[in-house]
Formats: C-alpha cells, structure tokens, sequence
C-alpha cells in the first residue's frame, strides 16, 4: 500500500468536473485507489463519481490518498499532482 | 378555470398545451428470471442506455452545444459508475432482487444522499440520478425512448409533472412558448433552465397535467404565475398587450443589465447586489455586478429548531465569496430582534422590537452567538473579499465593542493555527441616527460603511416601517433623510473611506439620482433593480446629480422632493428617447 496526503485547492473542491476528471483519471491504474478523510471513518473508492460527490471534499480539506496494486505509487503521485495542481482552476 | 402557482420565468404565453408525460416505466409487470437471467438482463439495459446517451451526447456536440452535451456526459458517468454497479450486482446476486428491483434501490438510495448535501450544486446531481435510474428501468421493462421534447408539433405551452436534465437538453427552444409543471420551485432545474433561455415558466401548479389537455388553448401569466382557461375578448387582448410589455421591459433590462454602470461625465459607479442567501438562484446575477453589497445572514436563523454551527456558516460564506472572486462580499453580522420569531433561538416578546433587543445588541447579551458567526466569517475570509458589517450601530461603544468581539475571534484562530485574512475590513451600517450625527467619528473606527436607509428612515422619522396604521408618515423623500445621509457621505469621504447605500433607496432610480449627487459611488440592491439603476446611472452625470441632490435637501416636504423629482427623471428619460 502506498499512501499520500493532499490539500485540496481548486476553489470548487471534489465536486462538478474535477470530480469527474479526478475519476477518468483514476481509472487508468489498475491499483485500487482510495480516498480518506482524516478525523473520521469515511473512505471512499476515487474510481467512482457517485462516492466523490457524496463525499463532498472542499477547498482546503486535506485527504488521504491511498493506493493499493500493481501501480499504487505512480497512481498516487500520479493523482496527488492533479488535484495539488487545482485541476487547471487555479 | 384559473390554476396558479410559483411564476419563476417572467412573461407571458398564449397557446396550446402540449401535455408531456413521461410513462413511469411499467416495472410491476416484470417478470424476474433467475439470478444470472437478471444480471444479464442488467446488463443488456445498460449496454443499451449507454448507447443512447452516447448517441445524443453525440449528437449535440455536432451541433456545438457542448453544455447540453456534458450534461449526458454525466449521465455516462453515473450509468457506469463502478460502485453503484457493484451494489446493483451485488443484490441481483445475493439477495436474489430482480434487476429493476436493484436498479431501482441503488439509484433511489444515493439519490437521497446527494439530496441531503450541504452544496446546492450536489444536490441538483439527485435529478441526474433519477433520469439515469428511469432510463435503465425502461429498457429493462422493453420500452421505447420517451416521446422527445426535441420534436414538438409546433409552438406550445409545455405541460409536465416534472423535466429531468435529459428533457431539457433534448428541448426544441424554438417551439416552447412556455413551461407549466407540477413540481418544483424557483430553484428548481427546470426553473434555471427556464430563466436562461428566457421562457415563461410556472412551476408547482398541483395536479395540472390531470386538468388541462393537448390541443386546449390556455393563457400562462408568468408575472402572475396564473394560468387561465377562458377568457375575453379583452382579456386576451390586455395579456397580449401585457406579453409585448414584459418582452420589451426585457430587452431594455437586458440592454442595460450587462453594461458598465459609468455616469456621463465618466465616473464608475460601482453597482452591487443584496443577497439574502447562497442560495445559486441569488448568485445568477453575480456576473453583472461589482460585489455584494449586502450579504444578510438571518437566512441561516430562519424555519429551524437548531442554531447554525460554525462549519454550516462557514460553508455559506464561502460559496458566496467563491462566486464573487476578488470583487468585495460585505456580510453583514446577524440583524434579529422581537419582530420575527425564531423557532431556534426563544426571543422575549418586545412592545417595540425595531426599538429593543435586536442585532448587534442581542449578540452582545448571546456572546456564544457572536463569536461563532465571527470564527465563520473569518474562516471564510480566506475565499475571497469579504467585508464585515456590524448593523444597529448606536454609538461609538457599539463600534468598539464589536470588534473587541472580533479581535477575540480573531486570536483564537490564530493560536488554533486556522487561517483567516487579517486585512479583511470593517465596518458598520448607518441606519440609527445617532450614528449618522457622529460619522465623522465613526469613520476613525471602521474601514467603511453603507447606509440602511430603509431603517434610516424609520428611525429618522419615528415611523415603524411594520406598522399600516401610520404608513403615510414613512417618507422615503423626507428632506431631512437626504440631509443626513450627506452628512455621512462627507464624514467618510473626508477621511477616504467607502460608504455605500443598501437600502430600497439605492434600488430606485429617483432616489439613487440624489444619492449620486450626495457623493455616494456604491450603490446595492435586489436583483430586479440592476438595469433600471444602471440605465440611469449612465444617462445622468454628476454635476447634474449634484443640483438634484442639492434641491431636495432645500425642499420643505417630502411631497415637494418627490414631485421634483418625479418631473425631472420624465424631463431625463424623455430626453433619451
């Protein structure tokens, strides 16, 4: 397993379109890819937009990514840059 | 007959109803196979929806409509979304449902998750959800594509229970002359979708596809929100005569709304919008405006047993500066007194509620209530520009002591290491005149200020603005209101300050012309007031103003001001014409 925390920046957090992007972008690896949120129980799979959305991850959270399989460190760097990177909104 | 209902499109329509109903798919008659049967029949409904959404998202990015086309790009999504999958999967197999009954329990259950999100834009998702669900469900039950909105016999008046997001892509603009539904508010899907392509939309019009029929032959008020069956000759012809002058007010608001409100002499007013919540029908107007002038928080109080929390305001707060960007939100701290009882927080009943216990004095007595709506606005300070705006300010202790209250706040994030802006400013409503008389004092204290002048008024003249016993006595042309509000003006301006006008005066164009010459150059106000404002701001130019302004203050009565001022916007707007 390979993990990694990451702030959250773009101004409209995990929902609409970088929601999406996040998803089409995390089902190019074939690892399982997680999100969680600290100081609390709920994780989430990021292949899906339906856990995205009902998650409602905002600008400034910071989550956990985490990634287990075959590529679990370039999937997790790989989506940390993304989502660091403000989904082109910043 | 006459129907009515929430007119959340303005105009009129006159025509024939085209009753669009979408057959609940016929799931009862289904009959359920062995598990493998109903997973396979699962997922040849889902192969087949995908296909469909796939050729009408096609389709319309072919015809370069590439926002329609997202739409059914999110309907791809969800169609595959892996979870959902694997929970419909997942109970086709283990709990031995038939595929409609899993299809159906799925999307219902996360269609209700996204109902209860904090973010409107999420919860809008729901409507997606139920569209994806009914398209899945009717290809299990072997049905045919629903009869499409894009192929209308003609001009009609749209008559539906409900539109989905996939109705109104597929909607021929050209061929609705108006949109009746059952269900459904002013922040309604369709009530958006109405609103941005300007069609007269009445919505929550209770069981009205039972009553009317395709082919008849309605009259829709949609200023109203009235949709009528018979009528006069007259009748007909003063609704045709009142269709042509929504249309024409329209395009006169719509000439105007988008310019930049600059007077003739070349001076950039800034033009600023009052919200009462975040609500995004609030922040559609956002694009024409230079910030939020007033930003009133009581929302969050109101038709609740439970205060608001720190993170609930926090949200709020921040969606609203999100939307703004850089340009100024001025939030003004909670205005609550006697006068409207809350269900989340016991008030004692007060003779005189204007006169007693209300805002910033209650948040003095509620210290709890204060800090927590001030940990909030700081936190959402970050976002954008926000502005702080204490109101029913008395006197200069009232000034201080609130922002002893914030300087607290502000401390204790700090040593909780939470961010806030620390340049974010400060200021106060002049609406009680004590303070107007001492706004050369008040200035050394705040950053800004914006007068109330609904309140001014009021306390200014001794009227209770509540009361119909003596509302002829509540001036909005009193000389003496006008009189003081210059003396704001200079106080601040003397010391290059901004001060502002958020009341009903700023939104009437009589008025925001004295207001102009007085030296204000921000004026905030409701929604529908934006053109007419920025018409006249950029008719006139300051000189000009300064006269009108310097003839009302000389004015005896109230009557005298108006009447002046009446003769000379018609000598204006003529001129124009």
């Amino acid at each position: 397993m390979y993990a990694k925390n990451v702030t959250v920046r773009n101004p409209s957090g995990l929902h609409a379109r970088p929601a999406s992007e996040l998803v089409a972008r995390a089902k190019q690896f074939r690892s399982k890819i997680l999100l969680h949120r600290p100081d609390s129980q709920v994780e989430g799979n990021a292949k899906s937009i339906i856990i995205l959305l009902s998650m409602g991850i905002h600008q400034g959270e910071t989550v956990e990514l985490m990634a287990e399989g075959p590529d679990e460190r370039e999937a997790v760097e790989d989506l940390a840059a993304l989502i660091e990177g403000g989904f082109g909104e910043i | 007959m006459n129907y009515s209902g929430t007119a959340v499109s303005e105009g009129v329509a006159i025509g024939t109803v085209y009753l669009y109903q979408r057959a609940r798919p016929q799931i009862e008659a289904y009959s359920a196979g062995t598990p493998a049967e109903e997973a396979a029949a699962y997922d040849a409904a889902s192969l087949a929806a995908r296909a469909e959404l796939e050729t009408l998202r096609e389709r319309l990015l072919s015809a370069g409509d590439q926002e329609k086309a997202d739409i059914f790009g999110a309907h791809l999504e969800l169609l595959t979304d892996e979870v959902m999958d694997g929970e419909i999967r997942e109970a086709i197999r283990e709990e031995g449902l038939s595929a409609p009954q899993a299809v159906e329990r799925v999307f219902t259950a996360y269609a209700a998750l996204l109902s209860q999100m904090d973010d409107p834009l999420i919860r809008e998702r729901e409507m997606d959800l139920r569209d994806v669900c009914g398209r899945l469900l009717r290809g299990l039950a072997g049905e045919a594509e629903e009869p499409s909105l894009s192929r209308l016999p003609g001009p009609v008046i749209l008559v539906a229970e409900d539109l989905l997001p996939s109705d109104t892509a597929a909607l021929d603009r050209e061929h609705v002359l108006g949109i009746v539904t059952e269900v459904g508010g002013s922040t309604s899907h369709t009530a958006i979708i109405a609103r941005s392509h300007e069609i007269p939309a009445v919505l929550g019009v209770r069981e009205i596809c039972r009553l009317l029929h395709t082919g008849q032959e309605i009259i829709l008020d949609a200023v109203e929100g009235t949709i009528r069956t018979e009528w006069s000759e007259e009748e007909r012809a003063s609704y045709e005569k009142k269709r042509r002058q929504v249309l024409r007010r329209q395009a006169r608001a719509k000439q105007y709304l988008a310019c930049t409100p600059v007077t003739r002499d070349g001076v950039r007013i800034e033009v600023e919008l009052n919200i009462a919540s975040a609500d995004p029908k609030e922040l559609e107007p956002a694009r024409y405006t230079d910030g939020v002038g007033l930003f009133r928080s009581e929302f969050l109080y109101m038709g609740r047993d439970q205060l608001p929390d720190e993170e609930e305001q926090f949200q709020a707060y921040r969606r609203v500066l999100l939307a703004y960007g850089d340009r100024p939100v001025v939030l003004r701290t909670m205005d609550i007194g006697g006068d409207k009882p809350l269900e989340c927080l016991e008030l004692p009943k007060e003779d005189n509620p204007f006169l007693g216990n209300r805002a910033l004095r209650l948040c003095f007595q509620r210290p709890e209530l204060f800090h927590t709506q001030l940990r909030a606005a700081l936190r959402a300070s970050v976002f954008g520009n926000l502005w702080l705006m204490f109101p029913m300010v008395a006197s200069i202790e009232d000034i201080r002591r609130a922002k002893e209250a914030l300087r607290k706040a502000r401390e204790e994030l700090g040593a909780q290491g939470i961010p806030y802006a620390p340049g974010m400013k400060v200021g106060i409503m002049v609406e009680i005149p004590s303070i107007a008389l001492l706004a050369d004092k008040a200035a050394q204290e705040v950053d800004f200020a914006s007068i109330g002048t609904n309140d001014l008024v009021q306390y200014t003249t001794a009227v209770d603005r509540g009361n119909p016993e003596v509302r002829q006595y509540y001036q909005t042309f009193h000389p003496a209101v006008f009189r003081l509000i210059g003396m704001v003006v200079r106080a601040f301006s003397q010391q290059g300050k901004p001060v502002g006008v958020c009341g009903e005066m700023g939104g009437n164009p009589l008025t925001a012309a004295v207001l102009l010459g007085l030296g204000i150059r921000r004026l905030s106000m409701g929604a529908a007031s934006l053109a007419p404002i920025k018409e006249l701001v950029c008719a006139i130019d300051c000189e000009q103003a300064r006269e009108i302004a310097e003839t009302v203050c000389a004015c005896s009565t109230a009557q005298e001001a108006e009447e002046y001022l009446r003769g000379w916007f018609d000598h204006l707007i003529c001129q124009e014409e």
